[in-house]
């Protein structure tokens, strides 16, 4: 008998569906969406359905895609684990440690699975270089650094909001965040400093991460003038040797005039390769099928925006912030 | 402060082979024109055993040799140029000054607040100037950055990272590894070069430094004895913000020293330089590794000609000891900042 098709409930139909809807289309899932706005446009543009309301759209699925606005995540991830349903939910996965501890809470109250979308671990090069550090090839981690530059994100108004997005370092930097700690370890102490208040819409900040051992990493983010080229790259100097990408050298087509085509671009591309939005929903999907666990998990989530959290306190106070006494301090 | 009668050589003098710029800067005088070059090394002395130093250093140099720098000083140099350990600039600047000549000092100027200010005011005293050795300032790239940032083309300044990572100076000098000589580690090493290119670029005064540091690279090194690694944040008057990389991070066997970069972002662009990226790259199986034969603008040559130029008509070059001395607040900052964790204010 052939298996029932894995059933997909999307949440929003804002900018990074356009990367989870054809995704979920090639695993084979049978999607349904459901937003505020733009719901019939997103389904119609890839020949899904969907629905008018959450409860429809609950209805409809086993797994539900949370594409919101970061503020909305824990009351859409409630309601979808609160109906039986796995979750896999956009980064961040909350603007506060508490709102992700409880979502994480509820998930294992209710037996069912949640994961965070932190895609760059799905990024072949991070990847890769995740693996190279766990093999050993450059000793043990001592200086990293994380760089991620891009326009600054005009292509929906809530980003642009500090209170609705958590500003460059909360919905940009979350992602080298986590990064930082999955290759150098737990972290102990973060400080970070941002730039001046945005003249024209342009920001940039640095996060200073002190890990458990020692090792120390340095997350870079800018959201700059409107078309800045998107580059990430990062430096992972270890005891016995060092790792290096930068998304401008290390490209394997470049263009120069002759089309329209723009190669490179405002975007990561990601275009000769499987889509790494690709890998990590096969994966998440999987692992609700009974399968491996993923390379991320909810806690991972969590913790990167406790990393975010603190870094947003050390920019207001101007002093150096202890992880564990401050999430200490929030618990008690 | 007088200049040089035109036509006739300037004596420049060299004070200690200390440090491994001294060579450097030898050999480039040994061919200057119209300038005579005499070094004193009476450190060579105590030098370790196998560390070309003194009469046999300037001989194979090309340079001429005083047995003291009371023999030197007396030779009536218009220029000086210190290369002694890194604490012990102030005692040779302090003699160079009150002899009468320009003073060109290694960085970093001083190890201590105390003694940057004592040889400023010795310079100032004697009416000589005081020049810090800041060759980056020269780089074609980052002077060219500057005209770039000055006529607005990346916009309103929001901050900057930089890189200045290199091979762990163990090796040529055994003093580079010992704190009370050079001062500490990564930090008084590899922070001065991109805190001076931003205080050239801005003119913005620091007012707060957090640095963060480790032992981890090189912890096989038994005679390194200071951090190794360190990332340090300075904010700026006006909200400017600015990250550095100090660390030895460029392992033993890279096929070159190592680089500095500088990543400045502004409202409405972002420049950024590599100063030492000119390079012709390859591979041989004739070394051990791969090739990296630089061809970049020789940044010392144009640092000596802006010095030697400012002795003989005695004007002030740039970057000026004051240049010095606020890159080492900062340097001295993160100092006390990775002891105490704290961030700690720039005096």
């Amino acid at each position: 008998m052939k298996p029932s098709p894995l059933a997909v409930g999307l949440i929003g139909a804002g900018g990074i569906t356009q990367a989870h809807v054809p995704a979920w289309i090639e695993l084979g899932a049978q999607v349904t969406v459901f937003s505020h706005a733009g719901a019939a446009e997103l389904a119609a543009e890839y020949g899904v359905s969907s629905v008018e309301s959450l409860e429809d759209l609950l209805e409809s699925c086993d797994i539900v895609d949370i594409c919101t606005p970061t503020p909305t995540h824990r009351g859409y991830a409630e309601a979808a684990l609160l109906a039986g349903k796995h979750i896999i939910c956009e980064k961040p996965i909350a603007l506060t440690r508490a709102d992700a501890d409880a979502v994480s809470a509820l998930a294992e109250k209710v037996g069912r699975q949640a994961y965070p979308a932190h895609v760059v671990r799905f990024f072949p090069e991070y990847a890769r270089a995740k693996s190279a550090v766990a093999d050993g090839q450059i000793g043990t981690p001592a200086i990293s650094r994380f760089s991620r530059v891009g326009e600054y994100p005009r292509w929906s108004a809530w980003f642009g909001d500090d209170r609705q997005s958590g500003g460059i370092v909360m919905d940009q930097m979350i992602h080298d965040l986590d990064i930082a700690r999955w290759i150098s370890g737990e972290v102990t102490d973060v400080y970070a400093v941002k730039s001046a208040s945005a003249v024209g819409p342009a920001v940039t900040a640095q996060v200073i991460l002190t890990h458990e051992g020692g090792a120390l990493s340095y997350v870079s983010g800018v959201w700059g003038a409107p078309g800045t080229t998107f580059v990430t790259s990062f430096s992972i100097a270890g005891s016995h040797g060092v790792l290096r990408h930068d998304s401008r050298t290390d490209a394997s087509i470049r263009l120069d005039g002759g089309t329209r085509e723009k190669v490179g671009g405002t975007r990561p591309d990601i275009s000769l390769g499987e889509s790494p939005y690709l890998t990590q929903l096969r994966e998440f999907a999987n692992a609700c099928a009974g399968g491996e666990p993923p390379r991320v998990s909810l806690d991972d989530g969590a913790r990167a925006v406790e990393l975010a959290e603190a870094a947003n306190e050390s920019i207001a106070t101007g002093a150096s912030v202890s992880v564990a006494r401050r999430t200490a301090g929030i618990a008690a | 402060m007088s200049g040089v009668t035109s036509g006739r050589e300037l004596r420049v003098g060299i004070m200690s082979f200390a440090h491994v710029h001294a060579a450097t800067y030898a050999r480039l005088l040994a061919r200057w024109p119209g300038v005579e070059v005499r070094a004193a090394d009476p450190g060579a002395a105590s030098a370790p055993a196998d560390e070309s130093r003194g009469r046999e250093l300037a001989a194979s140099l090309g340079v001429g040799y005083a047995d003291s720098y009371e023999e030197l000083l007396a030779w009536k140099p218009d220029a000086v140029i210190v290369a002694s350990e890194n604490a012990r600039h102030r005692s040779l600047v302090e003699a160079a000054a009150a002899a009468g000549a320009a003073v060109l000092c290694e960085k970093p100027l001083a190890t201590t607040h105390e003694d940057a200010l004592a040889m400023q005011s010795a310079c100032d005293g004697a009416g000589v100037t005081l020049m810090t050795a800041y060759p980056v300032r020269f780089s074609p790239a980052f002077v060219r950055l500057r005209e770039i940032v000055t006529a607005g083309g990346v916009g309103e300044l929001l901050g900057a990272t930089g890189t200045n990572n290199g091979q762990i100076p163990v090796g040529e000098r055994a003093w580079f590894t010992d704190p009370e000589l050079s001062g500490g580690g990564a930090l008084v090493d590899h922070i001065v070069h991109v805190a001076d290119l931003i205080d050239s670029l801005t003119g913005l005064r620091p007012l707060t430094v957090h640095a963060a540091t480790n032992r981890i690279l090189h912890a096989d090194k038994s005679q390194v004895r200071a951090e190794t690694g360190g990332l340090v944040t300075v904010g700026y008057e006006g909200g400017f913000i600015l990250t550095i990389d100090c660390s030895w991070s460029q392992p033993d066997s890279a096929p070159n020293w190592g680089g500095l970069t500088l990543h400045v972002v502004g409202s409405t662009g972002i420049a950024e330089i590599d100063p030492f990226a000119h390079h012709v790259g390859g591979f041989t199986e004739l070394g051990p590794s791969g090739l990296h034969l630089s061809y970049g603008v020789d940044t010392d040559e144009l640092l000596l000609a802006a010095f030697l130029d400012g002795a003989r008509r005695g004007h002030q070059p740039q970057p000026d000891g004051q240049a010095g001395i606020r890159t080492l607040a900062i340097v001295l900052a993160a100092q006390e900042s990775a002891r105490t964790g704290l961030v700690v204010d720039v005096v």
